[in-house]
């Protein structure tokens, strides 16, 4: 029996890795030959074979052939020509980082002007860092193990067969465990290349006809593979060969173990690790004291390795095209994750651009770093607690020493993640003593297990859902795991004899939830009584609110119930039925739907109503954006990232309670997002700044060129916190500067330009130790600056008129010489300031 | 000589003032009496009424955008500048006029 079928390539990257393991996937089901034809090359290859498919570089619109032949090639031949025309024209899909050219990227002009190496990628991981290079080897073959030279060749070949059957089982085991997301996409792709035909008849070839060693055969195979994807000329499948190095160097450790070089690096002094790919594995052993940075060739922004790298604040960046690794070992680079690059070669004034950039971010550290002892409090004295949301007891005394006033969300997943058996009930009890105790007589909400279906614990026997986030976890499955909530329970209740802990539920959605719960902690404090631990009988229940129903029982929960915290990201998902993790809904889940504020404003105020306390715990406490409709909700507590308390207690200074209030109130009247955004952005409820402050003004500054002047301006902005997005400040004065130079002679020029990137008009002043050239009528450099940063949407302010006023009053030469003469930032300020506005 | 002025500039945030104020001190300096109306971020100020612009010998106008209410100049000889170029050297402005 034999069939043909033809057809043309629908796919605009051509078949590349994907659509081809997905054909390989089909073509194995069938006991025919299958082959694939490539009618532009005239090239075929066996279409069970991963390699032999993308090896004959079938591009878009090449008019290609299936053949099947064997006992069911009718079957197959039909089978395949359904895939081809329905499954194959979607598979175009590619689930790899996006390639930015140089020229995508928006380079801040001192950058531009640096004349350094910039390599576009994704940043993953935010923050800068600054380091020597030390690349991370992807696939080598050590010296201590020969190529060639074996006497037993069909040993080696089982030694290779075996090695392989063990890879495969490993990836198979990973698979269970985790057969969803980017992390599973590269198994699966790992995988299907390890058990590609054309993969191991390779190997084994060079074993038996050459005598080649497991090593050499290996090494033979990966360059002989990825040399063949480099010459399709396709970016997407140069990336692919990086896969085939993963598994080659995965074989390698099968067959070698410990006769390989170690992964541990030692490093001394500020380091950057650059690598095609970093195994989670590979990341721990970097010494983190010195790494600095993150280059990876590719890898997602959900890999194990990028989480571990978010976790431990490595600014990370990724997808970066063409970076040869090994030549830029030993080299300063610098990762930018701001800006998305990886600078290589770096020149002198790329290294003064960083200097420049670490000294902004250290001076509005700074600022921040004031408000970490203060209690959180807004403009008009309102007193709403700022907490922390740790993953672990560890990070507890971090969160204090951050300003934390409490551990508003202790998650404890990660206590009964990645290991085999759940943790005993002195393990974790360990655990949450060190969290209390380390808390410091603050109180520390410990949320109960939030496990299920989407993150499945390989002691747990929990069935395959198509929609767990709908489904079966956290307080739903804890009947069914008794034994597993009661260690925790009692773990949590011995703890409360050593500080302030609070147990909140999770995915509560009706009241019975809640009591069973409470039976069971009630079972397990007087089973400890009878034990005679000691523990405090009053320690406090909640639960958080993230299903939508459960907002609609506040009353009947409180009866139960001493205090609420919003979950608000499964809350948001759940009650706009939107996926935040689909791309294409991002628009919809949007927490400022007026439909969600109204919802929770009815939270809010049913639990006060009720004599409840509630929190809020979700990724929306930590957005500076949203903190006014926050506040005027009116919530005890909200609960964010270490990193973000301090300066989340410094925007709550320029709060006014009673006007946030005011714009909940709008904002819930309000018909769409977009009209809440617009009362957002009239910025009515902060507390008005004036145009200028000793703050903003520095003296003798070192700036070689314009660019860095107005840099150094706009950087006061930052600093002082005026902006968070100095760079579109920065281009708005650009973009007045390229219409005509704003050097008005006498070495001074007035910089400005309009943007809603500032939240309140600002005036930065800048004092140059030396002049710089700015294209002004008189020629001469530019030594004094006044930079102007003007919202767009509130003009009508007295500044505008201060400023005219100032703009005229700098036409005279005795004011200029005032100025010119002035360096103390305080008498300057005046001098600009309040002089002119009695004008 | 009489002379009205208006001056606007792209934003409205600088430049508009800086030009009014040359204008009008180096007509204080030369002699002339002046009166210079400024299209700026706070709209029309030290407007010209369409007397003021008949009563005038000449009307000199540095604008690098297009200007508010330029009918009131249809029948005054007019001289028009860059903004840039009467703050560099407004003398030389004048003497155009």
């Amino acid at each position: 029996m034999a069939s043909a079928y033809r057809f043309t390539c629908p796919l605009a990257s051509g078949m590349h890795a994907r659509p081809a393991s997905a054909l390989e996937h089909l073509a194995r089901r069938f006991t025919a030959d299958v082959s694939l034809t490539n009618d532009r090359t005239g090239q075929s290859a066996n279409a069970k074979s991963v390699l032999g498919i993308v090896g004959l570089d079938i591009r878009h619109g090449d008019p290609c052939r299936i053949e099947t032949v064997g006992r069911d090639a009718a079957w197959a031949a039909e089978s395949l020509k359904v895939f081809i025309e329905q499954t194959l024209p979607r598979a175009d899909d590619v689930p790899v980082v996006s390639e930015r050219r140089p020229e995508d990227v928006r380079l801040p002009p001192v950058l531009r002007q640096a004349n350094a190496v910039v390599n576009p990628g994704t940043a993953v991981v935010g923050g800068i860092g600054l380091g020597r290079a030390f690349a991370v080897g992807g696939f080598t073959v050590p010296d201590s193990i020969p190529l060639t030279g074996v006497d037993d060749v069909e040993a080696e070949v089982q030694r290779v067969e075996e090695a392989l059957g063990r890879l495969l089982s490993h990836y198979d085991g990973r698979l269970d465990a985790n057969d969803d997301g980017v992390e599973a996409d590269v198994l699966r792709a790992h995988r299907s290349v390890a058990r590609d035909p054309e993969f191991s008849r390779t190997i084994v070839h060079a074993i038996r006809a050459r005598g080649c060693t497991a090593a050499g055969a290996v090494a033979e195979a990966e360059a002989q593979f990825t040399g063949m994807l480099a010459a399709t000329g396709s970016a997407v499948l140069r990336e692919r060969a990086l896969d085939i190095r993963d598994v080659c160097r995965a074989l390698l450790h099968q067959l070698y173990g410990k006769a390989l070089p170690r992964d541990e690096i030692g490093l001394s002094g500020d380091s950057v690790c650059v690598a095609e790919t970093l195994t989670p594995g590979q990341f721990l052993a970097l010494d983190r004291q010195w790494l600095k940075g993150l280059v990876l060739a590719h890898g997602g922004t959900t890999s194990h390795t990028v989480i571990l790298a978010r976790a431990g604040g490595i600014p990370t960046v990724v997808g970066v095209e063409g970076l040869d690794a090994a030549a830029l070992d030993g080299q300063d680079v610098v990762v930018d994750a701001d800006l998305g690059i990886v600078v290589t070669a770096l020149t002198d004034g790329a290294r003064r651009y960083y200097d420049m950039e670490r000294l902004r971010l250290e001076q509005r550290r700074v600022r921040v770093h004031r408000f970490i002892e203060r209690p959180a409090t807004t403009e008009d004295g309102h007193r709403i607690e700022v907490a922390a949301n740790v993953g672990s007891a560890g990070e507890v005394s971090q969160a204090v020493a951050g300003g934390a006033e409490g551990i508003g969300l202790f998650r404890t997943e990660m206590l009964f993640l990645a290991r085999k058996d759940a943790p005993s009930e002195d393990e974790q009890f360990e655990q949450y003593r060190r969290a209390v105790v380390d808390a410091r007589g603050r109180a520390v909400i410990v949320r109960t297990l939030d496990i299920g279906g989407d993150k499945p614990l390989p002691y747990l026997a929990m069935p395959k859902e198509d929609n767990p986030f709908l489904g079966y976890r956290a307080v739903r499955i804890y009947p069914e795991f008794e034994g597993l909530f009661r260690s925790q329970v009692r773990a949590l209740i011995r703890a409360t004899a050593f500080g302030r802990l609070q147990v909140m539920i999770p995915m509560v959605s009706c009241l019975d939830e809640v009591t069973w719960v409470r039976g069971i902690i009630a079972d397990e404090q007087s089973r400890l009584a009878t034990e005679g631990v000691a523990f405090d009988p009053g320690m406090p229940l909640g639960a958080m609110i993230e299903v939508p129903s459960a907002a609609f029982i506040i009353g009947p929960l409180s009866e139960a119930l001493d205090f609420f915290s919003v979950g608000t990201n499964d809350l948001l998902q759940y009650f706009l039925a939107a996926d935040r993790a689909n791309a294409r809904l991002t628009a919809l889940a949007n927490p400022l739907e007026p439909s969600f504020l109204r919802l929770l404003d009815h939270i809010v105020s049913d639990v006060h109503a009720c004599g409840r306390w509630v929190g809020l715990c979700g990724e929306m406490g930590g957005q500076p954006r949203y903190l006014p409709v926050l506040v005027g909700l009116g919530l005890d507590e909200i609960s964010l990232a270490t990193p973000e308390i301090a300066s989340t207690k410094a925007l709550l200074t320029g709060l006014s309670a009673a006007r946030c209030r005011a714009l909940v109130e709008q904002a819930m009247k309000a018909s769409t997002a977009r009209d809440v955004a617009r009362l957002l952005d009239q910025r009515d409820h902060w507390r008005p700044l004036p145009l200028t402050e000793p703050g903003l003004v520095r003296v003798n500054a070192d700036c070689r060129t314009k660019e860095e002047a107005i840099k150094s301006a706009v950087d006061l902005l930052y600093a002082a916190g005026r902006t968070d997005r100095p760079r579109d400040v920065e281009e708005a004065v650009w973009q007045r500067e390229a219409t005509s130079s704003t050097g008005f002679g006498h070495g001074f020029a007035i910089p400005h330009g309009k943007t809603d990137a500032v939240g309140a008009n600002s005036m930065a002043i800048v004092k140059l130790r030396a002049g710089v050239s700015w294209g002004s009528p008189d020629d001469q450099p530019v030594r004094t600056l006044i930079l102007l940063a003007i919202r767009d949407t509130d003009q009508a302010t007295t500044h505008m008129r201060v400023l005219a006023s100032l703009a005229r009053r700098l036409m005279h030469e005795k004011f200029r010489n005032q100025v010119e003469r002035e360096q103390d930032p305080t008498a300057l300020c005046r001098l600009l300031h309040e002089q002119t506005e009695s004008i | 000589m009489k002379i009205v002025a208006v001056t606007a500039c792209p934003t409205g945030i600088a430049h508009t003032y800086m030009a009014a104020e040359q204008i009008e001190k180096t007509a204080r300096k030369l002699g002339h009496t002046i009166k210079v109306e400024t299209q700026g971020a706070m709209g029309i100020e030290n407007e010209l009424s369409q007397a003021d612009v008949d009563a005038a010998d000449v009307a000199l106008i540095a604008a690098d955008i297009a200007l508010e209410r330029p009918e009131r100049f249809d029948r005054i000889r007019k001289v028009e500048v860059p903004v840039q170029l009467v703050m560099r050297n407004p003398e030389a402005v004048f003497g155009r006029l």
